[in-house]
């Protein structure tokens, strides 16, 4: 038997959109259009919601889990006759994940990344070259106090 | 990520945009907006305070923002959304926002370059054009976040879009429409055989329509397509040749830019078979 906790899915509607899985009434029109679910194996944005609603998510915010695999393209949240919004579903079991340290490390490290220097990609000798050569001045100084505040 | 990684496509901005009579001013103090799918998957509210900081800055400057990036579209478009409809997320992100003594109010937005070009009419466009692209037959690629959620960040229909070809056309070239248009370039799954395959799949698509070239609005999707036949081709064993353009680096070329100004030099898949079939080029 899956732990079961029934109050799981009210923990998900910090993220904006999430809150609103309980209309979901499982038609599967998330899923036709869906480039996870025909691409990758075990993805299925109807499944996801509806282990979240039940509180058996437990599985989907484990390490290695399918929610990774969510190209964020929106597609379910615009054909969802409910209002469900399964992309933002997933979002919020990625933040759940990410608290108990479960999301993968290349993505943990896109956002020590971003903390650490304010910008995605790290400026370099080679990257201004490349600026000069185009007639384009120094890249801009990213604030990194400002964010390394922000994310304290 | 265009000015560190991709910088030809702001040099491309600098020069196109002027001659269609935009202005571009320079803020400081902006920091990765930040991207919106990885941040955004660790904490929601650490994300939307990056993105409430960053509108902040803007709107004490007195402007819009342009962005040349769907990620960035998304990301503020989305966070200004949030901060006009309030939520926990938005006490949280306000929080952490006020120890930086700033606050955002929601009298500015940001728009994506795209839109703002649609806005002012193709002909405006046109009337820029030097050097038309006459027999460049273009794919164009929308990329996700520009088109959907649709009511949030309201470019064009979600499912049938038709500006982004506008603008292109505009330029003289030829807009091929292909089967599965406003699909996702894959770039932002964590499968990487999946990433590879939906990238290749709709090359594949666009090239069965006969198209030259792709455009992109977004340096991800840009990137995705354009590396991404590497990886294809070393991966998958297919070899597509299908070279990729931002928007903004093909009107600078048809308002009569030279070509060796806009970093083609830099990217992974040959452009000149492409420039080739510009008629007069």
């Amino acid at each position: 038997m899956p732990k079961v906790t029934p109050d799981f899915s009210d923990s998900l509607s910090k993220v904006e959109g999430a809150g609103e899985l309980g209309y979901c009434f499982q038609c599967s029109a998330c899923v036709a259009e869906c480039p996870a679910a025909l691409y990758c194996e075990g993805f299925n944005p109807r499944e996801i919601v509806l282990a979240s609603l039940l509180g058996v998510a437990d599985y989907l915010t484990d390490k290695d889990s399918v929610i990774w695999q969510c190209t964020t393209c929106y597609k379910c949240y615009e054909r969802c006759p409910q209002g469900t919004h399964p992309v933002e579903v997933v979002t919020a079991l990625k933040n759940v994940a990410f608290e108990k340290g479960n999301a993968p490390a290349d993505i943990v490290s896109v956002r020590e990344t971003v903390k650490e220097n304010g910008t995605i990609i790290v400026a370099s000798d080679a990257v201004e070259k490349r600026r000069g050569d185009l007639d384009l001045p120094r890249a801009p100084v990213a604030p990194t106090a400002d964010i390394k505040k922000l994310l304290e | 990520m265009i000015p560190l990684r991709h910088p030809q496509i702001e040099a491309a901005a600098r020069k196109a945009l002027p001659k269609v009579g935009i202005e571009l001013t320079d803020i400081e103090g902006f920091t990765c907006c930040p991207e919106p799918w990885n941040v955004k998957g660790t904490s929601l509210e650490d994300w939307l305070a990056i993105a409430m900081r960053n509108l902040a800055v803007g709107e004490k400057s007195g402007r819009d923002m342009i962005v040349l990036c769907n990620g960035c579209y998304a990301t503020l478009t989305e966070a200004a959304h949030i901060a006009s409809n309030g939520g926990e997320a938005k006490a949280a992100a306000e929080k952490k926002l006020s120890s930086l003594k700033l606050s955002y109010k929601g009298k500015n937005k940001a728009r994506h370059v795209a839109s703002v070009l649609s806005d002012m009419g193709t002909e405006k466009i046109a009337a820029s054009v030097k050097k038309p692209l006459r027999g460049l037959k273009v794919a164009v690629h929308h990329g996700c976040h520009l088109l959907r959620p649709s009511g949030i960040m309201g470019f064009d229909d979600p499912f049938e879009p038709s500006k982004l070809e506008a603008l292109v056309e505009a330029l003289g070239a030829e807009v091929v429409r292909y089967a599965g248009y406003t699909d996702c370039c894959g770039r932002a799954t964590h499968d990487p055989e999946a990433t590879l395959k939906m990238a290749s799949d709709k090359i594949e698509s666009m090239k069965a329509a006969g198209a030259n070239c792709i455009v992109t609005v977004c340096p991800a999707c840009f990137e995705q397509f354009d590396l991404g036949q590497v990886e294809i081709k070393r991966k998958l064993g297919k070899d597509h040749k299908l070279p990729g353009f931002h928007y903004l680096q093909l009107l600078a070329l048809a308002q009569g830019e030279d070509a060796s100004a806009l970093g083609f030099d830099r990217h992974r898949v040959d452009v000149k078979p492409a420039l080739s079939k510009i008629k007069g080029q």
